[in-house]
Formats: C-alpha cells, structure tokens, sequence
C-alpha cells in the first residue's frame, strides 16, 4: 500500500472542494497546506469534518486500495491534533499507512 | 439488482437464520463468523471474520463494498453469553463477552455506517436481550454488555439520523439455539414465567421484527428497543 505525497494532498483538496462546492462555501475551492480544518479559522463545522475524514477514508480504499481508519488514538491523543491543518492531515495519514505497511 | 444485507455471526443460531430468510426473500447475503459456514447458497458470501478484530472488520466490510455491493442492511447478531454468578466470574469472561458483543458491534457499525453515508444510508439492527430489562441473575456481564449495545443504539440512532442511516435494536427472549443450552432448565422456565407471553421465543419472531426494521415504511423508526414476549 502507497501513495505519493502529493497525490495525497491532491485528493484532500479535491475532496475539500467538492466539499465547498456542496456548501456554498469559496474558501475551500482553493486550498492549501496551511488551509485549517478546524478550530474557529476553519470553514468546517463538525459534522463537515466527519465527512470529510470518511470520505478520504472512502477514497483511499476505493482508488487506493488503502484500507486504514483515520479515527486512531494516536491520532485523538496528540495535544497538536494532525487535523488542524491539511498539511498535518497529510502527513498523519502517509504516517499511518507507513505504520501499517511494517506491521 | 438486489440489495446487500451484511449479518454478523451466520454459522449458526439466530444469524443463520436470519441469513437464511433474506435469501430466500431474495436479498445477496454477506455473512461472517470466526470459524467457517457450511451455508451454501449463490447468493451467500462468507467471511471469516472475528468482529471484535477492527483490522479484519475494516477489510471485511471494504471488501463486501469492492467484490459485492455496498451494504444496505447490517445486522449485528454475533454475540456471545456466559452464565455464572457474579462472585464466580472469571475476569476473562467479562473481556471476552465485552468483545464481541459491544466492541464488535461498536466496530461493524462503524465502519459500515461509513461506507452507508456515502451509498445514501441503511438500516442497522444490534442485538440485545431481555436479561438486561429482566436484570437476570447470573447473567449480569452478559446483561451489562446488552446494556451498553442499547445505549450505543440509541446515541447511533441521533448521530446517524442525518446520514439517512436508522439504528435499531432487537431483544429476544430465550430461543433455542447453542447460546442457551448450558442454562438449566429451572432457570429458563422462570425466566419465561417473567414474561407477558410465556413460551419460548422463536426463530420466525425475531425473523418478524427484522423484516419490520428493513422493511422501506420503517424509514422514520430509530432509536428503537425491540423487545419480544412482552418484557418492557
Ligand atoms: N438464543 C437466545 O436465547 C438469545 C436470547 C436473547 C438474545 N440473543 C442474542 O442473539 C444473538 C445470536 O445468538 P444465538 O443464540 O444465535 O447464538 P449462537 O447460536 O451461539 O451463535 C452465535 C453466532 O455468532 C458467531 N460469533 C460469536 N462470536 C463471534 C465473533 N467474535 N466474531 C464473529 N462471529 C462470532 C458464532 O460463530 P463462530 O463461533 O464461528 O464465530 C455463531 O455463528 C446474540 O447477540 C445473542 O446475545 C440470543
């Protein structure tokens, strides 16, 4: 199981604007590394986000064949969560698959 | 084409049951257990698959979706019980029943609850049993993990609503199947005698109250404790 970094990236902004087309929301049309996904800067509310990480969950298998859940607890654990930005969520994610590829 | 219902714990009992009434109602059947099934049907789909294992259950239910279908109906019927007074259970029963019963069907939920979010929603069915209304003496870890299934049922159904996704949970009284056969007989029958209607339960009563919960017309009832011979 791999994915480049930025194909990686590529696929959570698409999925974000997607996303923003949905909602109506420009913001998340253009996005980039330092783009928040949460706290009070980030144009998603709570149940956007959870659909947003299902929906990478989703995509990562379907196209990817990368089975992995991003709910982790190290991931729930960490005082800086890898959600705050897309950047970090990448970052997270190619750290977990690389977890599971050694296991 | 028809729909994919997924039913945990089809080797035997219950799930076997259940697996067998949607097949021949028509439905595509996809089923797990931690040993195999001798179920054998074109519409039948096995795996091996021990619900409390959150790997396996990921790829499982990934799998279902990329070979099969996406799932419409999961029905969370593995589960596992042991009787014993409360001072003479063993530390072991009480993580093996917490397993199976509330984190496997925490985890099957979860992860097909996912995959329903983006298909346009489903139906999920959790198993309960009157020993948590009833609070059976002898079967308070079993009663304990029935009693969290409930909860989780009722605080799925509220997160799920949106998601077009109902959550549903049914509670049979004693039915004749290998998870009761270690119980003596006096127990059963005063089990029973607590019971509005005081027989055995059957497979065709809980065959009932699936179709009821899948059934299209049912799209407004979540959050719903079911449970059978009138035990409230
Ligand atoms: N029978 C009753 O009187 C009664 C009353 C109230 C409620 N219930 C509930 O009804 C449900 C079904 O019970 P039953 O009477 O049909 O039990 P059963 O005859 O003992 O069958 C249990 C089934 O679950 C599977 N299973 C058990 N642990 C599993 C695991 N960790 N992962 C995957 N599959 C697993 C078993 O297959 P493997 O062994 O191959 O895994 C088997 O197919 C349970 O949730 C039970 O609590 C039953």
């Amino acid at each position: 199981m791999s994915i480049e970094r930025h194909t990686l990236l590529n696929l959570l902004q698409t999925i974000l604007r997607e996303l923003g087309e949905d909602l109506g929301k420009d913001s998340l049309l253009q996005t980039d590394e330092k783009t928040p996904l949460f706290g009070s800067r980030s144009e998603l509310d709570s149940m956007n986000l959870v659909n947003f990480i299902t929906e990478i969950e989703e995509r990562l298998s379907d196209d990817y064949n990368i089975d992995i859940t991003l709910a982790n607890s190290s991931a729930m654990s960490r005082t800086r969560s890898p959600f705050l930005r897309v950047g970090s969520c990448v970052d997270y994610i190619i750290e977990l698959i690389d977890k599971q590829n050694n296991e | 084409m028809s729909d994919l219902a997924f039913i945990t714990g089809t080797r035997k009992g219950i799930g076997r049951a259940i697996a067998e009434h949607l097949l021949s109602q028509g439905w595509i059947v996809a089923g797990c257990s931690r040993r195999d099934n001798d179920l054998k049907h074109e519409n039948y789909h096995h795996f091996n698959c021990d619900v409390s294992d959150e790997a396996a259950v990921i790829k499982t239910i990934k799998t279902v979706k990329k070979t099969l279908q996406p799932i419409k109906v999961l029905i969370n019927n593995a589960g596992i019980a042991s009787m014993n007074h409360l001072l003479l259970t063993p530390l072991k029963s009480y993580q093996d029943i917490f397993q199976t019963n509330v984190q496997g069907t925490f985890l099957m939920l979860r992860e097909t609850a996912k995959q329903m979010s983006r298909t346009g929603g489903g139906r999920i069915i959790n198993f309960t049993s009157i020993a948590n209304p009833l609070n059976l003496e002898g079967e308070a870890i079993y009663a304990a993990s029935k009693a969290a299934v409930e909860s989780l049922t009722k605080t799925a159904a509220k997160e799920l609503a949106e998601m077009n996704i109902t959550v549903n949970a049914i509670g049979p009284t004693p039915v004749e199947t290998d998870l009761i056969k270690l119980v003596p007989k006096e127990k059963i029958d005063s089990l029973v005698k607590q019971q509005s209607i005081q027989r055995l339960g059957t497979h065709e009563d809980i065959l009932n109250a699936v179709d009821f919960f899948i059934k299209p017309q049912s799209d407004f009832i979540t959050g719903q404790i079911l449970y059978l011979g009138g035990v409230n």
